[in-house]
């Protein structure tokens, strides 16, 4: 390897020059690392950068910047394939400490310490290329979902295998009537254009569609999985859209509200299959339906059945209302719901149907009786309401989503692995509230979905695509939608939330982009979401493994396999680069060429810590650099002071953090150490998963340790942060830094 | 007038609420309450009803045409318009109660629930129709004695003294009533507007 030369500058603008002492910075880089570095007023200026260049030419091969956050000017201070390390004086010290007073210098010092320390434990990242890699797309669903994700994967250029499990291509939308509306002005059922769809896909030449079709196996990684289907053969594909869909929920359960005493009492499902037919007659006795009852949330928003909003069943009920009435215009058509939910620009719908006469009462069902008198608790009248004389009563049954394989059985092993693995084991408090603290996260309870794999993954973790507690496949609905905790393989349509017919349609295109970007980044040896671009990968020395399986079982997304002598072996495409297993591993043996535990302990022992004579605290905050570091760059912008006492290390994730870092900052004299990161459980933030859930477990087990070692556990903590925490974060560590100074100083210090 | 609304063999008629929406005065645009209850909110009156407009459109919609009809909401609205003003879905509410009234008169809602108001209007309508005013005198006599001769001779007794303090500053007349100039073209008008409304509508009692 080439000797490492460091160009290290120092920014003094944006008042850093006017805020600090910058020529005792460079003082430090002199004295404390034989390091000679450059001051420029305006580094971030065509001069600044012109300088840096010059310098680059010259043959330094690595740069260190202290001057603003290292989210931005990411442009100016981009040096391809030179790797920039950065220490933050601005938003993190100027902008939130008291200018030209020594603890403000401190830090500052403390900062450029860190960032020089780092800068002699890392090399540039070598990216993981080896090998064959395929641009082919794999779509599982040929319903509305996977037929629009054929039709964008093959608009951008890759190949498509279009997988179907059934006998046709279409999907449910083939038995419906009309479609809700989706487009402008979003007033009226539009008409069916599923045929449109297929034939898109079936005249498309870089679409093969296989029908009748399923994966019985799934192996590899991104950019090569190995797919065996049921028709025997053995594909390659670079990346996995999942649109599996969705089945009604099961009816026979809904015996109370009268599914099954009179054959008069039918799903939505069943009815549009009529509309569908053109004939809506009673099955009892073929007469006409005149007057019909919709009972909405059949099943649905009920802790016994469905615990969540099936989100279509309102508008599907007002469009059902809405062809009936189009066919008999006398048609007594009332809408029994709880809320009515119209999502999006639905509420037109609602309006028109309103306007068309459709009866609308807001309440529960109490009961069906065998002669379709629905009993209703009416919450607007207050009295139990019985409509009575009804031809129909149609049960707007909700959404299951198939995130599992119905035919097949389930797995004798790995099946737990899919009910909610991502709660903690123990119940922990949130630290880090001022004032009410939420209620300490617990774990739920779930029983594993019925069915066989979709994918059968032949992975360490299991077979199954992770699914949350009501059986959705993972993925995140709001912040990463479509990322499984399978990387490369992405959930669209109705199989990882609730959705309608054009929502499916565009979900397939969020989930098509994601499969580009897996394939193009796993040829180039880059990370995806949410390090795009990383090139590091973990590295593990074997020599050193004791085979303890804590990285195979704590990698969030399932990317390390062990081989026949149970070694780990790391799958570097699936891996996302949260480094969960760097903090998992006891021996520590896990690193990236750019981050690893040394590399962290080193830079939290180059901070100087006070004795304490001095009277000063010195606390060790690291901070995840997903949500945490953002935020309290969020928090210097807006000028929000907080103690010049911590120290912010940036960490990729708390899961990265290894228990080590924490006893190494307290037996070099810390005070105290805050872990700050996303939130963990089953409706986590974590942008990792499972990263600060693996944090939150080791630091239960850390209090005996402190306890034998005569240190207050009060002194190690976990405080969660959001993206939009600016103003919370300095009262929180703030409320640290005092809670700490009332336990006094850490005993080892100075030793 | 005509279609009549649907008889109440059961205490909820499924058929009401469509039968409102489409034979009463705005009853097109009631289907599009959302039971915000602004109307409810807004009415001057509502401590005063039993129901309150919201409430009343969603009995309409659980068909309890009984108690609809013999609400004292539908009577006791002072067409004040706060709601129709107010009301995001442009339900015109005081119309709906209006027109309610009228069925509830010709249906024989009104009558069974001996209620005041229904009777004063009554009153008024003789008189307006009659002479193209109203005549104090008269429709007080005649709201009185709707009640039955004893009990309109005891409420004009006990009235008599505002009565005289009335003539007396010349806000009640002695004498024939007053009329409008041509009451002859006035119940040419009248009849006319009542063909025009069967023919146009077939509603209004
Ligand atoms: S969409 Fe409507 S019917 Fe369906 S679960 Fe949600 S609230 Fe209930
Ligand atoms: S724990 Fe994170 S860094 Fe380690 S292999 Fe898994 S994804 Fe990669
Ligand atoms: S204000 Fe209008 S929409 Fe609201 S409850 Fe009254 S009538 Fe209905
Ligand atoms: S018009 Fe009638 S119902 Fe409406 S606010 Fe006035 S009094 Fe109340």
């Amino acid at each position: 390897m080439t000797e490492r030369k460091t160009g290290i500058y120092l920014c003094g603008g944006c008042g850093i020059g006017e805020a600090i002492d910058v020529a005792a910075l460079e003082g430090v880089a002199k004295k404390e690392f034989k390091l000679d570095s450059k001051t420029h007023a305006c580094l971030c200026g065509d001069d600044g950068v012109a300088m840096i260049r010059a310098d680059l030419e010259a043959g330094i091969n690595q740069v260190a910047i202290a001057a603003c956050s290292s989210r931005v000017m990411t442009d100016r201070f981009g040096f391809e394939p030179i790797q920039v390390l950065r220490a933050d004086l601005r938003e993190k010290v100027i902008w939130s400490h008291p200018a030209n007073h020594e603890d403000t210098q401190a830090l500052a010092e403390d900062s450029v310490r860190m960032v020089l320390t780092m800068a002699t434990k890392v090399k540039a990242p070598e990216p993981y290329v080896e090998g064959e890699w395929s641009s082919r797309i794999l779509v599982m669903g040929g319903g509305v979902t996977g037929l629009a994700a054929a039709a964008q994967a093959a608009a951008l250029g890759h190949e498509v295998l279009l997988l179907e499990r059934s006998d046709r291509l279409g999907g449910r939308a083939l038995d419906s009537s009309k479609r809700l509306p989706h487009r402008p002005p979003y007033a009226q059922p539009a008409a069916n254009d599923i045929g449109d769809l297929v034939a898109s896909v079936t005249g498309n030449a870089k679409i093969t569609a296989r029908l009748g079709c399923t994966v019985t196996q799934t192996s590899g990684m991104p950019g090569r999985f190995v797919v065996n289907l049921s028709d025997g053969s053995v594909e390659t594909v670079g990346a996995i859209v999942v649109a599996t869909g969705w089945r009604p929920y099961d009816a026979s359960k809904l015996g109370h509200l009268g599914y099954g005493a009179s054959p008069d009492v039918v799903t939505g499902v069943e009815l549009e299959g009529m509309l569908k037919a053109g004939k809506v007659t009673r099955k009892s006795n073929g007469a006409p339906v005149k007057s019909v009852a919709f009972v909405q949330c059949a099943g649905s928003r009920d802790p016994d059945h469905l615990p969540y909003c099936s989100s279509i069943c309102c508008a599907t009920s007002l469009k059902q209302a809405l062809e009936l009435i189009e066919a008999e215009p006398a048609t007594n058509a009332y809408v029994v719901y709880e809320e009515m939910r119209t999502p999006g620009v639905m509420e037109e719908l609602y309006r028109t149907a309103q306007a068309a006469g459709v009866i609308f009462m807001k309440g529960k069902v109490k009961t069906v009786g065998a002669d379709l008198t629905v009993t209703v608790a009416d919450e607007l009248i207050g009295e139990d309401i019985p409509l009575a004389g009804l031809d129909m009563v149609v049960l707007a049954t909700g959404m299951v989503p198939n995130s599992t394989n119905t035919d097949a059985p389930s797995p004798a092993e790995g099946a737990e692995q899919l009910a909610g693995d991502i709660d903690p084991e123990v119940p922990f408090p949130v630290a880090g509230y001022c004032g009410d603290a939420p209620a300490a996260h617990a774990k739920r309870p779930q029983a594993a979905p019925e069915g066989g794999s979709l994918l059968n993954l032949q992975y360490r973790q299991g077979p199954h695509l992770p699914v949350l507690h009501d059986g959705f496949a993972d993925s995140h609905y709001i912040c990463f939608p479509y990322e499984t905790r399978r990387t490369g393989i992405y959930t669209a349509g109705p199989v990882r939330r609730p959705m309608d017919w054009a929502e499916a349609a565009e979900d397939a295109s969020g989930a098509v982009l994601k499969a580009v970007q897996a394939v193009r980044s796993a040829s180039a040896g880059a990370a995806l979401h949410p390090r795009v671009g990383d090139l590091s990968f973990p590295k593990i020395n074997l020599n050193q493994c004791t085979k303890c399986k804590r990285c195979t079982v704590e990698c969030p997304f399932g990317a390390i396999d062990e081989d026949e002598q149970t070694y780990p072996i790391v799958n570097a495409t699936r891996c996302r680069r949260c480094g969960t297993c760097m903090g998992a591993c006891p021996v520590r043996t896990i690193s990236f060429d750019n981050y690893s535990v040394d590399m962290l302990s080193s830079m939290i022992k180059a901070v100087k810590v006070p004795d304490e004579f001095s009277g000063k605290p010195r606390i060790l905050i690291m901070a995840c650099e997903n949500d945490a570091i953002p935020a309290l760059d969020m928090a210097g912008i807006k000028r929000n002071q907080w103690s010049a006492h911590v120290r912010i290390l940036p960490v990729r994730c708390l899961g990265s953090v290894s228990l080590l870092c924490i006893s190494d900052a307290l037996s070099v004299g810390y005070d105290g150490v805050m872990m700050m990161g996303c939130k963990p459980g089953d409706d986590y933030q974590c942008h990792f998963v499972k990263g600060s859930a693996m944090a939150a477990e080791r630091l239960s087990k850390v209090g005996e340790t402190l306890k034998s070692m005569m240190l207050e556990p009060e002194r190690v903590t976990q405080a969660e942060a959001s993206i939009a925490d600016a103003d919370r974060l300095p009262k929180v560590i703030d409320a640290f830094v005092e809670q700490i100074t009332a336990i006094g100083f850490n005993p080892f210090k100075g030793f | 007038m005509n279609a009549p609304s649907p008889t109440p063999t059961k205490k909820y008629d499924l058929s009401f609420a469509r039968w409102v929406y489409d034979n009463i005065d705005g009853g097109d645009r009631m289907a599009l309450c959302m039971q915000c209850g602004t109307c409810s909110g807004s009415c001057p009156i509502g401590t005063q009803m039993d129901h309150g407009p919201r409430k009343l459109f969603m009995m309409i919609r659980a068909g309890m045409k009984e108690a609809v009809l013999t609400s004292n909401t539908l009577w006791n609205c002072v067409s004040c318009y706060n709601c129709v003003v107010r009301c995001p879905r442009k339900v015109p509410v005081a119309y709906i109660l209006h027109d309610l009234a009228t069925v509830a008169v010709r249906e024989g809602y009104a009558e069974a629930r001996n209620s005041d108001n229904a009777r004063f209007a009554k009153a008024f309508w003789w008189s307006a129709a009659k002479y193209g005013r109203t005549d104090e005198r008269l429709v007080t006599g005649k709201y009185y004695f709707s009640f039955g001769i004893g009990e309109g001779y005891k409420r004009g007794m006990a009235n008599l003294p505002i009565a005289m303090g009335m003539i007396k500053t010349k806000r009640m007349h002695l004498g024939m009533p007053h009329k409008c100039s041509n009451t002859g073209e006035l119940h040419k008008i009248l009849a006319k507007a009542a063909e025009i409304e069967a023919r146009d509508h077939g509603k209004q009692g």
